[in-house]
């Protein structure tokens, strides 16, 4: 009966085949640093998950910010717990994806083939670093406003272009409430979007051209 | 790379593959390990850590040192070797050039082997690339000294190019290994310890409230009302005739803001705009930031929910504010200054007798100034029931030893009410005892122990 339910849905679907070709794939002897991509991949699924939940009480307005804040930390059930994952979650992911780029600097598994593995990864560092700084705004408090205005002003010094960069970081002259806005597209939709597509390419270059084996002293 | 070289790599691979392992189940297992170990590790911070509380924008604070997210602190303290024309250059040139170079590393490191042995140059480059980030971020984050903090940049150097680089040959076998590992524990344990240091420092210095709960923010807006506005508006809001206060002429006349029509026709968000803007034309000074005022938008915030929690009949408090801030005595007890008369004057006094107000130099927020304090010094004497300080709250004018009249207390002749004088008569009588603990030992009657007046 259900070896009948499995086969009819098997021929349909192709399970079978998923498992081969995702699962039953042979790979060169690894050792626990090659659990650190996929452990940037949890952290982002994670962070997607406490992020959209947050959305719900969060509102990207100068005078509403602070208090939705203290609104999901003091009246939403659990959700101290829910923004006290995605607070720690965001340094921790940082942390994670930078280690995991430095055992595949390491290991050498840039190397032929793996070159545009490593390029689109590094486009996937930088993006992690851009949701750190665009989330780290959106609370408006006193730490997420200073830090930001200090931020851009940085991105101000630049010859020529500086004046452009500042206003369009800030979205005006000031940090106000187009750079949050701003900050709060970018957070949620922009750089999210951009994160998943690229993870896309990443994993199945990574499917494609397989896990690198460590390198013995021939290589 | 040419083509006869790709052909043995991907030979080498195959060959690899064959000896490996499958993906289902011996890499997973590991994989979900790892990430099951994160998420126990980030609900174990977010419950035992939290998030750190920070107060309300407020953009007219300038003293506010502003402190980007630790992972980005190492730009900023980098940044500090390129001061004026030159700061361009830390802030764009470099960090693009290493950023350009990070993500083109494949086209450029053109080296066909990849075996640490033979790649020292790459290994000891982004080795010291990472000391310097880590020392970068020390320097910043703790108080550790700059010395302090290069040698351990240099220890997480040495330790990644050793664990990395096994051709060492006075290091091989077991001795590699505990080397590695002791240097790694010396490492975290150096770099908690002072770090820890750094953030019990920084607790002590500064002393930013920040509330959450509805009765946290009651109590801190009490005591910022009790000090900025008590010498106007009475303690309990109740207003009348303003005199003795710096700054506004003796007799305006303020109206109630306890009101119950005060309460029904003013919502939280003007009363903060009425706090933050004042109304100068009336003498109700401003108390934002952006209009000269001293107070902050989140202090502001609290007196409004300790006016709204304190003063409106329709507020709900919350059960753990209700207590009575100032606890009654019971009989025969002796009050003392920490529990029941520093809380009085507080609320009722402090409001003007402190730094910068007209009061006769009677400073009195501090135990010594209570006593010592005041022009007409002493104000209050052991045992003497006709101390300055008992007689004008009594409603006696006195004239002090320039001949000038001290007037009744609170100045605006409505007196405190009478528990809070029998405080301050009890308090003299048996000697001005500091400490809780002082003023028991001086209790006559047995009474269950007397601090133990709670306020519930
Ligand atoms: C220097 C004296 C002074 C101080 C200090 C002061 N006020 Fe006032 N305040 C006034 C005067 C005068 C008015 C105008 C009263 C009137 O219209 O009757 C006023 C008006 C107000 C009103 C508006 C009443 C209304 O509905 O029009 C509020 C609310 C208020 N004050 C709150 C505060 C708070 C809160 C503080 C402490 C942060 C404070 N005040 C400190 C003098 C003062
Ligand atoms: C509205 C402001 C105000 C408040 C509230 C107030 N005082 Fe005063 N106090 C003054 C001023 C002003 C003087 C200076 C003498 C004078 O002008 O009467 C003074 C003087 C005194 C002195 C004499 C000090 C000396 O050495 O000459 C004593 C004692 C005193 N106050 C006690 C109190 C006590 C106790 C309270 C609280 C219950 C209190 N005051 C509340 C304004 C105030
Ligand atoms: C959001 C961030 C990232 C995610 C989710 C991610 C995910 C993954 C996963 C699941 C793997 C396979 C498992 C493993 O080898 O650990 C992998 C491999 C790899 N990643 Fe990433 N990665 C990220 C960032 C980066 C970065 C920043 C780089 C480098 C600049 C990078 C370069 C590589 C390379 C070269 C491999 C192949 C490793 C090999 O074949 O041995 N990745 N990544």
């Amino acid at each position: 009966m259900f070896k009948n339910i499995y086969a009819w849905l098997d021929e349909r679907l192709g399970f079978d085949d998923l498992y081969k070709g995702l699962l039953d794939r042979p790979e060169p002897h690894g050792n626990w640093w090659n659990t650190l991509g996929s452990a940037s991949l949890f952290l982002f699924v994670m962070q997607g998950v406490t992020g959209i939940f947050l959305t719900v009480y969060y509102t990207p307005s100068p005078d509403h910010a602070y208090d939705s804040i203290q609104y999901i930390m003091n009246g939403v059930a659990f959700g101290w717990l829910i923004r006290g994952i995605h607070h720690w979650g965001a340094s921790l992911m940082v942390l994670v994806v930078f280690i995991h780029m430095l055992r595949t600097f390491f290991s050498a598994s840039y190397k032929y083939p793996r070159e545009l593995t490593w390029i689109v990864g590094s486009l996937l560092f930088l993006l992690t670093l851009g949701m750190g700084f665009t989330g780290y705004l959106l609370p408006f408090n006193q730490r997420a406003y200073w830090a930001t205005v200090v931020a851009t002003n940085i991105g101000g010094v630049v010859p020529g272009a500086g004046p452009f960069i500042l206003r369009a970081l800030r979205g005006g002259t000031d940090v106000s409430a187009l750079t949050l806005s701003r900050f709060f597209s970018a957070h949620i939709w922009m750089l999210p979007a951009a994160l998943a597509a690229l993870i896309g390419v990443h994993l199945y270059l990574i499917m494609r051209h397989g896990e690198s084996a460590y390198p013995d002293a021939d290589d | 790379m040419n083509d006869e070289h790709k052909k043995k790599v991907n030979q080498k691979y195959e060959e690899q593959l064959q000896k490996g392992e499958r993906f289902w189940p011996d890499a997973i297992y590991k994989d979900l390990l790892v990430s099951f170990a994160l998420f126990i590790l980030l609900i174990g911070l977010a419950t035992f850590v939290g998030v750190h509380p920070e107060p309300k924008v407020d953009p007219t604070d300038a003293t506010y040192v502003p402190r980007p997210e630790w992972y980005f602190l190492f730009l900023f303290e980098f940044l500090k070797y390129f001061p004026g024309e030159l700061e361009w250059v830390g802030a764009a040139v470099i960090p693009g050039v290493l950023v350009m170079a990070l993500m083109f590393l494949p086209l450029y490191d053109k080296n066909p082997f990849r075996h640490n042995s033979k790649r020292i140059f790459a290994v000891g480059l982004m080795s010291a690339i990472v000391s310097g980030i880590v020392t970068l971020t020390l320097m910043a984050a703790t108080t550790m000294s700059n010395l302090v903090a290069v040698i351990l940049g240099v220890l997480v150097a040495a330790l990644m190019f050793f664990s990395l680089y096994k051709e060492v040959p006075f290091l091989q076998g077991a001795v590699r290994k505990a080397v590695l590992w002791v240097m790694t524990i010396a490492l975290v344990g150096i770099v908690g310890v002072s770090y820890q240091q750094t953030a019990a420092m920084a607790s002590d210095e500064e002393e930013v409230h920040v509330a959450s709960s509805i009765a946290e923010k009651m109590t801190l807006g009490q005591d910022l009302y009790s000090i900025q506005c008590v010498e106007c508006h009475g303690p309990d809001g109740e207003g009348g005739e303003i005199v003795g206060v710096t700054g506004i002429e003796d007799g305006t006349f303020v109206k109630s803001i306890s009101s119950k029509d005060e309460m029904y026709t003013r919502n939280d968000g003007s009363l903060f705009d009425i706090v933050s803007y004042g109304q100068p034309n009336l003498g109700m000074p401003p108390y934002g930031g952006s209009y000269g005022g001293s107070l902050s938008p989140s202090e502001i915030e609290y007196i409004v929910t300790f006016m709204r929690y304190t003063w409106d009949d329709r507020a709900e408090v919350p059960a753990e504010a209700a207590g009575a801030a100032i606890p009654a005595l019971a009989e025969g007890e002796v009050p003392s200054y920490e529990v029941h008369v520093s809380a009085v004057t507080k609320r009722q006094c402090l409001s003007c007798h402190r730094e910068g107000k007209e009061n006769n130099d009677y400073l009195m927020d501090t135990y010594a100034g209570i006593l010592d304090g005041g022009i007409n010094a002493p104000n209050v004497v052991a045992g003497d029931m006709n101390s300055i300080l008992l007689q004008t709250i009594q409603g006696v004018e006195l004239s002090g030893n320039d001949g000038e009249i001290i007037h009744v207390m609170p100045p605006n002749g409505k007196p405190i009410k009478d528990e809070y004088i029998d405080i301050f008569i009890r308090w003299v009588e048996a000697g001005m005892p500091e400490t809780a603990d002082d003023a028991a030992a001086l209790s006559t009657e047995v009474v269950p122990v007397a601090e133990e007046t709670p306020s519930e």
